[in-house]
């Protein structure tokens, strides 16, 4: 009989691409894979450390999986694994807590552990870029790791600590893992890391690199996941005229007010962030701008808050995922005085969401009578869904297979919920 | 597909021991620590810490590229965890060191005779002379903003003629009043790459001041010091 592993992941597309690399390297060795931990022999979950609220959601995960009866092997690991590991190990004495440096291992640990050959996670051989191409997955499109850890030590952010120094995959790996997965039928390639704009080996940068995997000759639309906006060159918005680039950038901005993105140590201007906007949308004025923004960080004034509330829509921003600031300890920003009261925090979070949702249908609109291609994701009895070339979800009322893509007429924009989709149908 | 690649990237942390300690006036000093291999470019910045300690903070790199020694300058923070511990230690002592890392650092694409204007707040200096000391023939101007004139931390390792000292609570330097006063009546033109290090404050009307001028932003690099 099949073993069954179940997989939970949190956090970040650099999780998922780790994610789907385990699950599809567990399918080849002859596992179910679910997403649940329901009668699973092994339960993974990869976990997120960013703020304290993915802290709770992954000790949640966790505890729902052992309350709800898992009794086979539980594994922990991702970011809140190298930051919390002392104490993970404590509360969960029988579970495996598995570093980030050696989460492509294990395979290897689940192996050991049936064999009752009991290795302990750091011994096996592991490595931040082990991960063998995903051919199975959770998701449509498929993602591609060519970067870990950051340098750039944004003075809110645990992650340099957790994810460790930045480091660059060579190149002829990353061209070998894009090929392979179109080999396996991927139509889509999202191109991921911790800190990607700061891609460099060797000498090779990142659009450099962009440039060569766009140079593969074949079909496929690319993606690049979140990005730091500090480190563009030129190349850059000229190879975001390219057909297979896809217009949509998450170009996390994290606060609008000068005097904010200094103390936070970003390592660019809202000046220089508006330029480089007004750079892509003279390239496309459709061209789509996601970001993060933190409001609450130690210091923010009611003026420096009202700039990043203006910028929501001075920007036409597509989608914004605001975060209350939360202190992580270990970090610059911990040691800073002038700390914002939680009910404060949540009064201007709530006051982004609601200018990011105004902003986000003002953007969507423009679609309206505007043909898109949309790769099918999602298939129920009612409709089909998937995301069009600038990353906005597509609902077509016509039952059309996952991976499919097609060419929609788009007629119109769902008018309830937090993440209205265009509506379409398929065109002629 | 199993590739040779690093097993692992986490931040390397080691003992180094004390060389010397150098006082400059009764708050600041200059730590120089053994070197031990650590590789690092003008302009990044260390983690150091007392060896019993769990606390580090962060420290631009004082030295040159090319020395075989490390130095960091330590302006001793009242109640702070850290800088007291440090300013205690002795020769012959140790500091836990995290490897070098940081971005602000000289573009080496520049033309060689490329204008460069740094602009410095008290211990901020700290790149400004790593630059200078690890770069002979580096065309540069260097403002350096200081309370009083004794706070000019080894002036004398710049070119004459290329450091500007801007004391604001008397007359001992070559400017009386603050480094943003200086560059507003002394602009430096708009081809310059300018660099800016020290309290946030500082860089924050600097920033204004080039963008007055018309200084690109792509011309302007700052590190904050907290």
């Amino acid at each position: 009989m099949k073993r069954k592993i179940g997989f939970k992941t949190l956090g970040c597309r650099l999780n998922q691409f780790e994610t789907d690399a385990l699950a599809s390297r567990f399918t080849r060795m002859g596992y179910e894979v679910v997403d649940n931990s329901k009668d699973t022999d092994v339960f993974v979950v990869n976990t997120c450390t960013v703020t304290n609220q993915s802290d709770q959601k992954s000790r949640y995960v966790v505890n729902h999986a052992l309350t709800h009866g898992h009794i086979g092997m539980l594994i922990i690991t991702g970011c809140m694994a190298n930051h919390h590991k002392d104490q993970l190990e404590q509360r969960y004495p029988n579970a495996y807590v598995v570093d980030n440096q050696q989460k492509s291992a294990i395979p290897q640990l689940v192996e050991a552990h049936f064999k009752k050959e009991i290795v302990p996670s750091n011994q096996s051989q592991g490595g931040v870029f082990s991960y063998a191409p995903a051919a199975e997955t959770f998701h449509t499109r498929s993602m591609v790791k060519i970067q870990d850890g950051c340098d750039n030590f944004c003075t809110f952010c645990i992650i340099p600590k957790v994810r460790g120094r930045a480091v660059s995959r060579p190149p002829q790996a990353i061209l070998e893992n894009i090929k392979q997965v179109l080999d396996y039928g991927y139509k889509e390639v999202v191109i991921t890391g911790v800190n990607i704009s700061r891609y460099n080996y060797e000498g090779l940068s990142f659009s450099a690199l962009l440039r060569q995997i766009l140079a593969i000759d074949r079909d496929f639309r690319l993606r690049i996941s979140s990005i730091e906006p500090d480190s563009f060159d030129d190349d850059f918005f000229e190879l975001m005229k390219h057909p297979k680039l896809m217009p949509h950038l998450h170009l996390c901005l994290q606060s609008a007010s000068e005097s904010i993105l200094l103390k936070m140590r970003r390592m660019y201007t809202y000046k220089l962030y508006k330029t480089m906007v007004e750079k892509l949308r003279k390239l496309n004025p459709l061209f789509n701008i996601t970001t993060d923004l933190i409001v609450g960080f130690p210091g923010e004034t009611e003026d420096d808050f009202q700039a990043s509330l203006k910028a929501v829509g001075d920007l036409q921003l597509g989608h914004v995922h605001t975060f209350k600031y939360s202190k992580r300890e270990d970090t610059r920003a911990a040691r800073m005085s002038d700390t914002m009261p939680e009910p404060l925090k949540t009064q201007r979070s709530e006051l982004v969401r609601a200018a990011a949702l105004k902003a986000k249908i003002a953007y969507r609109r423009q679609f309206i009578g505007i043909k898109q291609t949309v790769l099918i994701d999602t298939l129920n009895a009612v409709y089909a869904k998937g995301y069009s070339e600038y990353y906005i979800p597509v609902k077509i009322k016509q039952s059309v297979p996952k991976n499919t893509l097609l060419k929609v007429h788009i007629y119109g924009l769902e008018t309830e919920g937090n993440d209205p989709c265009l509506l379409g149908e398929i065109s002629a | 597909m199993q590739k040779e690649v690093p097993v692992a990237n986490k931040i390397k942390t080691d003992l180094h021991e004390i060389l010397q300690i150098r006082h400059l006036t009764d708050s600041t000093f200059v730590l120089r620590i053994e070197r031990k291999g650590l590789t690092f470019q003008a302009g990044q910045h260390v983690c150091v810490g007392p060896p019993n300690g769990i606390h580090t903070r962060e420290y631009s790199i004082y030295s040159a590229e090319q020395d075989d020694y490390l130095e960091i300058l330590v302006k001793e923070v009242e109640n702070g965890l850290v800088s007291p511990s440090l300013k205690k230690l002795k020769s012959g002592g140790f500091v836990v060191v995290e490897e070098p890392v940081g971005y602000f650092t000289i573009n080496k694409a520049l033309p060689k005779n490329q204008k460069y204007v740094f602009i410095a707040s008290g211990t901020g200096i700290s790149p400004f002379h790593s630059f200078v000391l690890s770069t002979p023939g580096l065309n540069y101007t260097l403002l350096h903003g200081v309370r009083h004139g004794d706070e000019a931390y080894d002036a004398d390792a710049y070119e004459a003629g290329r450091y500007v000292l801007c004391t604001s609570r008397d007359d001992s330097g070559n400017y009386k009043g603050r480094v943003t006063q200086y560059l507003k009546k002394h602009p430096f033109g708009t081809d310059v790459h300018y660099y800016l290090c020290g309290n946030c404050n500082m860089i924050h009307d600097v920033y204004d001041i080039l963008e007055e001028q018309g200084v690109s932003t792509d011309n302007i690099h700052a590190e904050v010091y907290f």
